[in-house]
């Protein structure tokens, strides 16, 4: 057994935090905040440069061919930014989509793009009856000739005002089984019909998408019609653990934000860090962040040695959720006033904590899923 | 025992005229925005205009006493004004002013008799809004520590300072402002309190950017500021309560904020969460259908019983004037850590939906997302949960060796 990083994912983890403090220190991730995408050309084009939007992908398509636990560490970097925009939904939760429903070609055609930041991926799931099953998928796409019609709302879509191309999820097909019948489409955000909005609220990057009569022809589908179901689920649980790395890079930065304020901030004529009540906040804090990094990180060893994986990785999502979310509970009860005060931080991370909330599932949905896998 | 709230034949009838004057003098315009951060200056104007017709009738302070500009009335009919008012979404006094809710009781208790007749009718008759100015960046929930100075000048007070977290949207006419007067001086023994006219020269202030201002109870403020005192000349006739007896007058204060003056309004945000679960539909069904909603949606009814009915009793035992110790902080820690609890569950209930108040896509109107952001923001305002915890121990006679007494209210 050993828990620790090897030497050369240590030095990417150094790599990935220098890059964070150098280039996305506080007022730069504060501005990003302000902006529709989440990110801007300049910051997205470094991490292009960095090779960390191909991690996930293989090199053969033009990826780093890293590794789902390289890419982790990277991920937990980014979100102790916390640093906003598409990187997640494109360049893992995308591609990977792309990976294991397209056919050789289309990665081909594709990933290179996706790895080198010119092309940027957005999931089109998840629908006005909300949710992360097979069964929500609702929207159809009609087959016209040798074309597809797509017709349909897709919302609380993540970043998708950010991306180039659409990962839409449709049926093609019908039957009681609601894993049968889903099909992706790739659609290029520009197509007539297309239309995408940012949804206003306290979240990031999260937009209504409409289909209107948009035309596109059956290449457009990854891989087989009908079929994508078992591919979106692979894709799914390879990714969602990289975002539980996000989540815990978030919840550790929160954990030290509120150690070296309770260090510092004296009320009583000592440190707060002395009141038990605000001790308390900060232990709760560093159980959610421990819980959250060690469910994650076996969930992804288990994955990248082949090992069964599925309710581990349900474990963690709904463990690194519902921790990220209470975490930025506590760590505002241990700031008080100074917290809320968006030029101070803490509200990046609160409000990262409520708009990943749901992404690829929230808790109860992956609990759900958990109970199943222990045949319950 | 009686929960109900019985009415008289002359209570039913001041209903009436209470209600007709609400009618006649509440113009649509004047509802409450969604967001208190978007209360536009004409809607505040409307306000403090409702606020002045209602201090002309003695309705916006009914039950302080009448030879000071309120109402004199018994607790009874100012339930039933406040109750009317609730019906238009709106509380006494109708626009932020807790330099005028929690500075006129102190006023009341602590002012010289020449005080209560200079300070008093203005704020009862509503036509001075009042800001509190307590908390310094420097001074939290430790207030005693305040850093504000005061020095005497002849017959005026030399300030210099800094306030923070203070006031509201649309300005202020006075500031309820606590400051040392003895640097040197013992802690609890150094402290003063001032009625500031906000136009003397040298304030000044700078916003704060925040998550939301809200939380401190009543009209919402809508926004917060740094307020900044620079050799502002203060008279010394503003000092109220005496030199170095701020801490006393402050228990009078901090009582009513901390809880102490209840409430008999329910908590909207779990009927309006209620209602919206009974009506909108996901799957082809009412979501107050589905049996997790079901179990969430009763764990905030829960929450919101609980909270009213401390709030009720306090209520009672504020003007029936009954001793109280604990009750205070009590009713404020629950309507905090309920805050948090309701927040979480209306996301797990409701998805992302819970967090958004796109026109399209949100049937609560932005109700449920600004919800959200000031259930975290309100644990703070007038004594944070670990504060009210604190409070609530002392009182209890734990923690210390002589048991706290609550502080003194009107
Ligand atoms: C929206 C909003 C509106 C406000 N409005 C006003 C206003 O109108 N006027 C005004 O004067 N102020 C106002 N405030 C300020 C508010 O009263 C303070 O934020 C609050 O008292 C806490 O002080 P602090 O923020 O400095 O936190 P601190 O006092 O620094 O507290 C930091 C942490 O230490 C804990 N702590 C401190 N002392 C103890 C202790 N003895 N035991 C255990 N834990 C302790 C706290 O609970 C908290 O967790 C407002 C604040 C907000 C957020």
């Amino acid at each position: 057994m050993d828990l620790a990083l090897t030497e050369s994912q240590e030095m990417l983890k150094s790599a990935a935090r220098t890059f964070m403090e150098r280039e996305c220190p506080r007022q730069v991730l504060l501005d990003l905040d302000r902006t529709e995408t989440g990110i801007s050309p300049e910051v997205w084009g470094r991490l292009a440069r960095m090779g960390w939007l191909g991690l996930a992908i293989p090199a053969e398509y033009g990826g780093e061919g890293a590794g789902l636990l390289d890419t982790a560490v990277v991920y937990e970097q980014l979100g102790r930014g916390p640093l906003g925009g598409p990187h997640f939904s494109s360049a893992v939760l995308g591609a990977q989509v792309v990976l294991e429903c397209g056919t050789e070609d289309q990665r081909r055609e594709v990933l290179p793009r996706v790895a080198a930041g010119e092309d940027i991926l957005a999931l089109a799931y998840t629908e006005p009856d909300y949710g992360w099953g097979p069964e929500s998928v609702k929207m159809t796409a009609r087959r016209d000739g040798t074309d597809y019609i797509l017709d349909g709302v897709k919302l609380f879509v993540h970043d998708a005002a950010a991306a180039t191309h659409l990962l839409c999820v449709a049926r093609t097909g019908d039957g009681s089984d609601p894993t049968a019948g889903l099909s992706v489409f790739l659609v290029d955000r520009s197509e007539p019909g297309v239309s995408v909005r940012i949804m206003s609220g306290f979240m990031a990057g999260l937009c209504e998408v409409r289909f209107d009569g948009v035309r596109v022809p059956a290449g457009a589908v990854l891989g087989e019609p009908g079929t994508a179901w078992s591919g979106l689920n692979r894709a799914f649980l390879k990714a969602a653990p990289v975002l539980c790395a996000y989540k815990v890079g978030g919840i550790e930065a929160v954990f030290e934000m509120s150690v070296s304020y309770s260090q510092t901030r004296v009320q009583f004529g000592q440190p707060i860090g002395r009141f038990q009540r605000v001790q308390d906040h900060i232990i709760d804090i560093v159980n959610h962040l421990d819980a959250a990094r060690w469910t994650t990180y076996e969930a992804i060893w288990k994955l990248e040695t082949g090992r069964p994986a599925e309710a581990s990785v349900h474990l963690a999502k709904a463990v690194a959720s519902e921790g990220f979310y209470r975490a930025c509970n506590s760590a505002h009860e241990v700031h008080a006033g100074i917290g809320s005060v968006r030029n101070y931080g803490l509200v990046l991370y609160t409000k990262a904590s409520r708009s990943l909330y749901n992404y690829l599932g929230d808790p109860k949905f992956h609990k759900r899923r958990l109970a199943h896998a222990l045949e319950l | 025992m009686d929960f109900e709230l019985r009415y008289t034949p002359e209570q039913e009838a001041f209903r009436k005229e209470v209600r007709a004057f609400l009618e006649a003098n509440i113009p649509p315009e004047l509802e409450e925005p969604v967001d208190p951060a978007n209360l536009s200056y004409e809607q505040y104007l409307m306000r403090r205009e409702l606020g002045r017709k209602l201090g002309e009738r003695g309705w916006l302070f009914p039950t302080f006493p009448k030879e000071y500009g309120g109402g004199g009335l018994p607790m009874e009919l100012a339930v039933i004004i406040e109750e009317e008012l609730d019906r238009y979404g709106l509380s006494l006094p109708p626009y932020y002013n807790t330099g005028g809710t929690l500075g006129a009781p102190c006023i009341l208790v602590w002012g010289t008799e020449e005080q209560k007749r200079y300070f008093l009718p203005p704020i009862l008759k509503g036509e001075v809004r009042v800001w509190q100015l307590l908390t310094e960046p420097g001074a939290g929930s430790d207030l005693a520590s305040v850093k504000t100075l005061a020095v005497r000048d002849g017959d005026h007070y030399i300030i210099n300072g800094q306030k923070t977290f203070v006031g509201s949207l649309h300005g202020a006419d006075w500031m309820w402002t606590i400051v040392c007067t003895d640097p040197n001086g013992r802690r609890h023994e150094n402290l003063s309190w001032f009625m500031i006219p906000a136009d003397l020269p040298g304030i000044s202030m700078t916003p704060l950017d925040l998550l939301t201002a809200g939380g401190e109870g009543g009209a919402s403020p809508g926004a917060k500021f740094t307020v900044y005192f620079d050799n502002v000349r203060v008279p010394a006739f503003n000092l109220v309560g005496g030199e170095n007896n701020g801490w006393k007058v402050a228990t009078t204060h901090l009582e009513l904020e901390h809880g102490g003056a209840g409430s008999i309004r329910r908590n909207r945000i779990v009927d309006r969460l209620i209602e919206y679960c009974k009506t909108t539909c996901r799957n082809g069904q009412p979501l107050s259908k589905d049996p997790d909603i079901r179990d969430l949606l009763v764990e905030c009814y829960i929450d919101a019983e609980i909270g009213r009915l401390f709030n009720l009793r306090n209520y009672w035992l504020r003007h029936t004037r009954r001793p109280r110790t604990y009750e205070g902080p009590q009713a404020s820690l629950h309507r905090k850590v309920s805050g948090l609890r309701i927040a979480e569950a209306i996301v797990k209930a409701l998805g992302p939906y819970a967090l958004t108040n796109d026109p399209a896509w949100d049937p609560s109107g932005g109700h449920l997302e600004v919800f959200h952001r000031a259930s975290i923001v309100a644990t703070h305002p007038g004594g944070t949960i670990e504060i009210q915890k604190v409070i609530m121990a002392r009182r209890i006679g734990i923690g210390r060796a002589v048991r706290e007494e609550a502080g003194t209210v009107v």
